[in-house]
């Protein structure tokens, strides 16, 4: 079923545009990656579908959200969808979190604004969410500076997962993360999308994070899809020679091992 | 060659800083629970009197007592500051995160009536104010406010423009949290010290103005025991009882010295060095 589906969105910064005629679908309960270079276009995506773009930035187009068109939603169906049905997760770690507030105190008021839950109950919810990306309860009473990127991030995750949405937008989530630090939180968002059955829509750069988890990936340049499929038929036979870069420019540290030593128990990524 | 005695700066500030507080603290108790003599009582066989146990400050031209009308003054012009202070920090900051949150043209609509407002300077809104309505205290804060808002419009709009870029902001709107919620709970508290700092510099600026316009008349209205009127009704005095002016001059410098000395002070405990500084 057709989760969400994508067409032709243009977004344009003044007469130039940013990214150009793309369509994609998301299927509900799979993993959609974007790939691209920096500057393809690709973070805009996601922004225009949460409608987070600048205000100097316009967008055209369809993004069908389970057949409403989420570009024309008014204010208040808006702040509901992305409150309990789409959810985003950053980049940057340190700056998703207000600098003042508890890490407790976001998940509170995020609950606040959607359910009508008492205190306890809250609280409650927001310790088992913290508990599910392995962190431990006590972390509701710290503030984002006391926690390490790792930890921000699980708890970032666990802030997106924590209405139980159907579509998660995760634009870049471990590219500031140290390789040890992106993998494990790589995992957990592959074990909580298998448990909660949500959608990701992956953006990235990097290959790797693809062979594992992906089912589809797009591959975006210059602000226009260049190719798209399974991920077996892409990774395997790539169509565009863009594609065929990439794949080069990244190659598999399991073939490099065994290349090297027949041995790969070292490596992290290898499938 | 070295002294052994170095005063830190910080240290010597924090000092006058605690002596003023206790000042104001006993000024307050004496006036509240002491106070002797009626500020407006006139007497006419103890005009122009010098100190005396009876009159530490001597009385006015009217035999009124200076101490009183002094401490009472403290309340009246530091207190109408205090009050136009308040009142400008409170349209101004708001204007300036909504300009600031919602951008486009709202944005620039504030920011185009804050610098029409921004063109006049003040002494000439508050000359114009008392010629249209009328010369009184009240007049002069009104235009005291219309002058002083735009500054803290223009400080929290640029405070609230770098940080609702950052991701948090983002995350917030995100989590479905209300624009009003955002502009107060996760936006408001990075401007507090900013605008600390900049209030407690205005502070003195403001008791300054109150006090410069009351002389030239055009403030708060004689009797009323206020520094700048003072000062201007022992003008005809100056010659031959030069402590009529002394005591409200020396009120007056003291406290703006104060007010400058508190806002210094913040500036380096907030370190928002950069913003503030003109």
């Amino acid at each position: 079923m057709t989760l969400l589906s994508v067409q032709n969105l243009t977004v344009q910064a003044g007469e130039a545009p940013l990214v150009s005629n793309i369509s994609f679908d998301v299927q509900k309960g799979e993993w959609l990656a974007i790939i691209g270079q920096s500057g393809s276009g690709k973070s805009v995506t996601a922004s225009a579908i949460g409608r987070l773009l600048a205000p100097n930035l316009k967008a055209q187009g369809k993004a069908l959200y389970n057949g409403k068109d989420i570009l024309q939603l008014g204010a208040k169906e808006m702040r509901r969808l992305r409150g309990t049905s789409i959810s985003y997760i950053f980049q940057d770690y340190q700056g998703s979190f207000t600098p003042f507030h508890t890490i407790g105190r976001h998940f509170d008021e995020f609950l606040k604004a959607h359910f009508k839950l008492s205190k306890a109950r809250r609280r409650e919810m927001a310790e088992q969410a913290l508990e599910s990306v392995g962190l431990q309860p006590e972390m509701y009473t710290r503030y984002p500076f006391q926690l390490s990127g790792g930890q921000l991030q699980r708890s970032s995750i666990a802030l997106a997962l924590l209405t139980k949405p159907d579509l998660v937008i995760a634009d870049e989530p471990t590219a500031a993360l140290d390789s040890i630090s992106a993998f494990k939180v790589l995992r957990l968002l592959a074990d909580l999308q298998q448990e909660t059955g949500c959608a990701m829509l992956f953006i990235t750069h990097d290959l790797r994070h693809v062979r594992k988890h992906a089912d589809q990936i797009i591959v975006i340049k210059e602000g226009a899809v260049v190719e798209k499929g399974d991920k077996q038929s892409v990774l395997d036979q790539p169509q565009h020679p863009y594609t065929r870069a990439l794949m080069e420019a990244s190659p598999s540290l399991s073939a490099a091992s065994q290349l090297l030593k027949g041995d790969d128990t070292a490596c992290l990524y290898c499938n | 060659m070295k002294s052994g005695l170095t005063i830190n700066k910080t240290c010597a500030t924090k000092v006058f800083l605690s002596t003023f507080l206790i000042l104001i603290a006993s000024i307050a108790a004496y006036t509240f629970l002491i106070l002797k003599h009626d500020p407006s009582f006139v007497d006419l066989n103890e005009r122009l009197l010098p100190m005396s146990w009876q009159h530490p400050f001597g009385t006015d031209h009217l035999g009124r007592d200076m101490l009183t009308r002094i401490l009472l003054g403290f309340q009246l012009t530091v207190g109408y500051g205090f009050l136009a202070l308040l009142l400008a920090v409170a349209i101004g900051v708001p204007m300036g995160v909504i300009a600031g949150f919602k951008g486009g043209l709202i944005d620039r609509l504030l920011m185009r009536v804050a610098d029409a407002f921004l063109a006049f300077p003040d002494t000439v809104v508050a000359i114009v104010l008392s010629g249209l309505l009328g010369a009184g205290i009240e007049n002069l804060l009104l235009a005291i406010i219309l002058v002083k808002w735009v500054n803290y419009a223009r400080l929290a709009r640029s405070t609230v423009v770098t940080e609702r870029q950052k991701d948090y902001i983002t995350m917030a709107k995100i989590n479905g949290l209300s624009e009003w919620r955002i502009m107060l709970k996760h936006l408001f508290p990075h401007l507090i010290g900013h605008i600390l700092v900049l209030a407690s510099l205005d502070l003195g600026k403001i008791i300054l103005l109150i006090s410069s316009l009351s002389y030239i008349g055009l403030g708060a209205q004689p009797p009323a025991p206020e520094w700048g009127a003072m000062l201007n009704e022992a003008r005809p005095y100056f010659q031959t009882v030069p402590a009529l002016m002394i005591y409200p001059g020396l009120a007056i410098v003291t406290v703006v010295l104060f007010s400058n000395l508190l806002g210094d002070y913040l500036r380096d405990k907030f370190d928002v060095k950069k913003e503030v500084a003109e």
